[in-house]
């Protein structure tokens, strides 16, 4: 590179008129002749941070993405926030996500009393109820156990709970991001609980917080003696604040909420508690007037993730070819494949799993498509799970839990692509009328 | 082709190690080991998979045998402390099993919810502003709306899922405000404080107890409270209270449509062609639907908007200046002698000295990046010590 040249101003406003007009005159054609163009001062340039000392290798010692990718956040909206954003929700920005784990500081956070920062040196983990040998570990003791990882994604069941009478958030953000993925290491519950003597009566146990919402769960004796973490570690760290540090209990496939962070105490009977969250709340009512209780595992499941509203086809040429990608997860079992419709469900062609296909994890899947300006579409993905399920259609589910149920909705989702490739979140559904009704 | 771990093969029933061959050896697109029951033949509690140790693994993840195969006896951590189990086991139970002693009427309570719970929740429990209501008016009306479903009838009045119309038992109430309210100064009510809450409570929510109005002179206690029989108790399913709540849990989990979930026969083909409904519409978000979201949604990846934030002087001197000027290298904190004869140049003189640097060891802007008026603020700091 000729370095006179590198202070020479290249008016970039000419060069994108240039580049324009050599796209149309060969437009449908990937091959752009060399000369048809204006020089990209991008190249012919030099850049700022070749011409300089980059930073010491002593700077940010705990390392921060690159300042350009400061829209990447959590997320949050008025609506669904409750005492100061202290009983409340912020979401993970899913159009940004990668592959099948969200890094520590994009995952979701949902607190019911505001995050708890807990000093380590005074943790406790108390284990106690129906059992010969109740006992209180350190964090020390407690990461003395033999330990797991395990790759499982975390989903608060009211994750397109807003929905259930009709779209309500033209983003994926917010639509689907009430959950997010992660690494977790700490140790299986039942290897603790192998020297305790659990006994016979014990048919469920309470986990409880030690935040200031004390948030406590009943959990069945079963999850506990098949795959219950108890978890201090997230993507090869300490388990973030906002995911319960030092401590959480890690159901996998199960509610966010039974998953409770800043884990104390766990607690065996006979009987279950009926705490509120497990009362008022995470109940899901159906048309009959009664409410499920105890609806443990968040089900199959599955959204187109590329195009989204937020990040959409607007940019695409005629011809271009574009992968449209997705995530599939059910917490009850094994992604075993996702089909994608172009027209709302009517009609499905198979699309592609990629990568690692785990229990109760998120699962990539992706479709290679050759865009075509103009033409409108609906994408709708279905997954399906190895313990037998599928998604419903929206009329399936509503037929069953009516709209007023908040939690647990799983009906295919629907991303509609517009003529100038705008990405809108619709929902494909019969709405009843009152008199057809 | 498999080798199964004996043990695990032999605990488990010939039904239960049967299904899990099946699905071990023919799951056609994963070849992941799983089984829909569990190693004593029962259906999961869930209804989902489970991933049974087979040859060293579950699912995909191989685990260490000397864990796995016979969970070996970890003898960690110590035995609490009667006092210390005492301190931490404070739930209370539908049976009473935490409920402590005390009593309190919805008269104190009204009292106790003006100072203490009004703000947020509004006046007799109105809600608002975010915060949830704790009454919408009569329980045993209001758990009438519990079968309003507005699929049939958009505009029609939903369910009112209060305390009161919805809530099975009346001891999450006791335990919920006991540990949890107010915000933000959790668990500081006394056992009475709370009674007399949730008398007002019950009051606002016109609830009776043993057929009895709970009104302003009613004094709860916890014999009262037990006897509370809540309008929506049998507004629930599975069942899970007795010994057998576990199966039915099970039961209630092996019949998807008990929750809305779909099926397909194992080795089929899901639905290809068709599979809408025809009645079945796009319908789009109503106007611009719920869109103020924080911060602004953008994917911008751009150099973030610069805060102009006022320099902190304290912290500039701290930082870069206290090194030198702090240890006799240059003129000290507020120290006027020391300063006199650089004062005597003027300040602009000053300025630009410290600016530009000096032979005499001052570096340029102390070696900071400060625009020029930052630090001459820096500068006024480091002469008048404030
Ligand atoms: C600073 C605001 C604030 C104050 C003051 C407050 N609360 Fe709350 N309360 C909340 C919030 C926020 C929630 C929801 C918590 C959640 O979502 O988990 C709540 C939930 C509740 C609930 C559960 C309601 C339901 O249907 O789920 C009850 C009962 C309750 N509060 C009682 C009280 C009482 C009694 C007091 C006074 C002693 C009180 N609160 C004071 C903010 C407040
Ligand atoms: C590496 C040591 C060093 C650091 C760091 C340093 N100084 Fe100095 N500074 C000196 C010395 C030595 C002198 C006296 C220079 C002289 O007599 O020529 C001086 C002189 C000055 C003077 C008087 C200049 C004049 O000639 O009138 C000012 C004002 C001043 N420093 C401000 C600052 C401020 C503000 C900072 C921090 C942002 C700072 N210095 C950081 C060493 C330092």
């Amino acid at each position: 590179m000729d370095n006179k040249k590198s202070n020479q101003e290249i008016d970039r406003r000419d060069f994108f008129k240039k580049a324009a007009a050599s796209v149309t005159a060969i437009a449908g054609t990937s091959l752009i002749s060399s000369n048809a163009r204006a020089d990209d001062p991008a190249i012919m340039k030099h850049v700022p941070w070749g011409q300089t000392w980059g930073d010491p290798v002593t700077k940010n010692r705990y390392g921060v993405p690159s300042k350009y990718e400061h829209n990447v956040l959590r997320r949050n909206t008025k609506l669904l926030a409750s005492g100061n954003f202290r009983a409340s929700i912020a979401v993970t920005p899913l159009q940004e996500s990668m592959g099948i784990i969200t890094p520590n500081g994009l995952f979701f956070s949902r607190s019911h009393g505001g995050t708890a920062h807990i000093d380590p040196a005074e943790y406790r983990l108390m284990i106690h109820g129906l059992i010969e040998k109740p006992i209180v570990l350190t964090l020390e003791e407690l990461k003395r156990y033999p330990s797991v990882s395990r790759i499982h994604f975390i989903e608060c069941p009211a994750n397109g709970g807003q929905e259930w009478r009709g779209p309500q958030f033209n983003s994926l953000q917010f639509a689907k991001g009430f959950m997010a993925s992660a690494q977790w290491t700490g140790t299986y519950l039942k290897t603790i609980l192998a020297d305790l003597g659990v006994k016979k009566e014990a048919l469920w146990m309470l986990a409880e917080g030690s935040d200031s919402s004390e948030m406590g769960r009943t959990i069945p004796i079963d999850k506990v003696w098949d795959d219950a973490m108890i978890v201090w570690g997230q993507n090869g760290e300490a388990l973030r604040p906002e995911q319960g540090y030092p401590v959480r209990i890690v159901l996998p496939g199960w509610e966010g909420n039974l998953c409770v962070k800043w884990l104390k105490r766990l607690e065996f009977a006979a009987a279950p508690w009926y705490a509120k969250e497990e009362t008022a709340k995470y109940t899901d009512l159906k048309p009959t007037g009664k409410a499920i209780q105890h609806f443990y595992a968040n089900e199959v499941n599955s959204t187109v993730t590329s195009p989204s509203p937020e990040i959409d086809w607007t940019s695409l040429k005629d011809g271009d070819i574009v992968e449209i990608q997705g995530l599939a997860w059910s917490g009850m079992g094994t992604i075993t494949g996702v089909d994608l419709s172009f027209d709302g469900g009517r009609n499905y062609v198979k699309a592609y799993l990629k990568g690692l296909v785990l229990p109760k994890s998120w699962t990539r899947w992706a479709y290679m498509y050759t865009y075509k300006k103009g033409k409108e579409l609906l994408l709708t993905s279905r997954a399906t799970d190895d313990a037998g399920y599928i998604q419903p259609t929206i009329d399936q589910e509503v037929s069953v839990m009516g709209v007023e149920a908040v939690y647990h909705r799983n009906a295919v989702e629907t991303w509609e692509v517009t003529k100038t490739g705008k990405v809108n979140h619709v929902e494909i559904r019969t709405m009843k009328k009152v008199k057809d009704a | 082709m498999l080798k199964f771990n004996r043990k695990l093969i032999l605990s488990m029933s010939t039904a239960a190690a049967l299904a899990l061959l099946t699905a071990g050896c023919m799951g056609a697109s994963t070849s992941i080991t799983h089984a829909t029951t569990e190693a004593n033949g029962k259906a999961t509690i869930d209804g989902g998979s489970t991933y049974p140790v087979v040859n060293d693994k579950t699912g995909p993840y191989y685990v260490d045998p000397q864990v796995a195969a016979d969970a070996p006896k970890i003898n960690n951590g110590r035995v609490p402390t009667a006092n210390e189990i005492a301190a931490w086991n404070t739930d209370i139970m539908p049976d009473g099993t935490g409920l402590p002693e005390g009593s309190g009427t919805a008269d104190e309570g009204s009292d106790i919810y003006d100072a203490k719970c009004v703000a947020c929740h509004g006046d007799f429990g109105s809600g608002g502003g975010g915060y949830p209501s704790l009454s919408k008016g009569n329980a045993y009306d209001l758990q009438k709306t519990l079968t309003n479903n507005r699929w049939k009838d958009p505009e029609a009045d939903g369910p009112v899922r209060e305390f009161g119309s919805y809530w099975p038992k009346a001891t999450t109430l006791f335990w919920y405000i006991k540990d949890a309210m107010p915000h933000p100064f959790t668990k500081s009510l006394s056992d009475d404080q709370v009674y007399a809450l949730v008398a007002y409570i019950l009051n606002v929510n016109e609830m009776k107890i043993d057929g009895i109005d709970v009104d302003d002179d009613y004094v709860l206690n916890r014999e009262k409270l037990l006897k509370i029989k809540m309008p929506n108790r049998n507004g629930f399913e599975p069942n899970i209270d007795g010994p057998q709540a576990l199966d039915d849990v099970r039961a209630f989990y092996a019949d998807a449509a008990n929750f809305g979930a779909q099926k397909i026969k194992k080795g089929a083909t899901p639905c290809m062609k068709n599979c809408q409904a025809p009645t079945a519409i796009v319908v789009h978000i109503k106007g611009a639907g719920i869109s103020n979201f924080l911060p602004p949604m953008s994917d911008a990846r751009n150099l973030p908007a610069e805060k102009k934030v006022a320099v902190n002087p304290a912290s500039v001197y701290k930082n870069t200046c206290e090194m030198c000027h702090g240890n006799g290298v240059g003129p000290a904190l507020g120290n006027k002698a020391e300063w006199a004869p650089y004062l005597a140049h003027g300040m602009k003189k000053v300025y630009a000295n410290a600016i530009h640097g000096t032979d005499g060891g001052m570096p340029a802007k102390g070696g900071s990046s400060l625009s020029d008026a930052d630090f001459k603020t820096v500068v006024d700091y480091l002469i008048n010590g404030k």
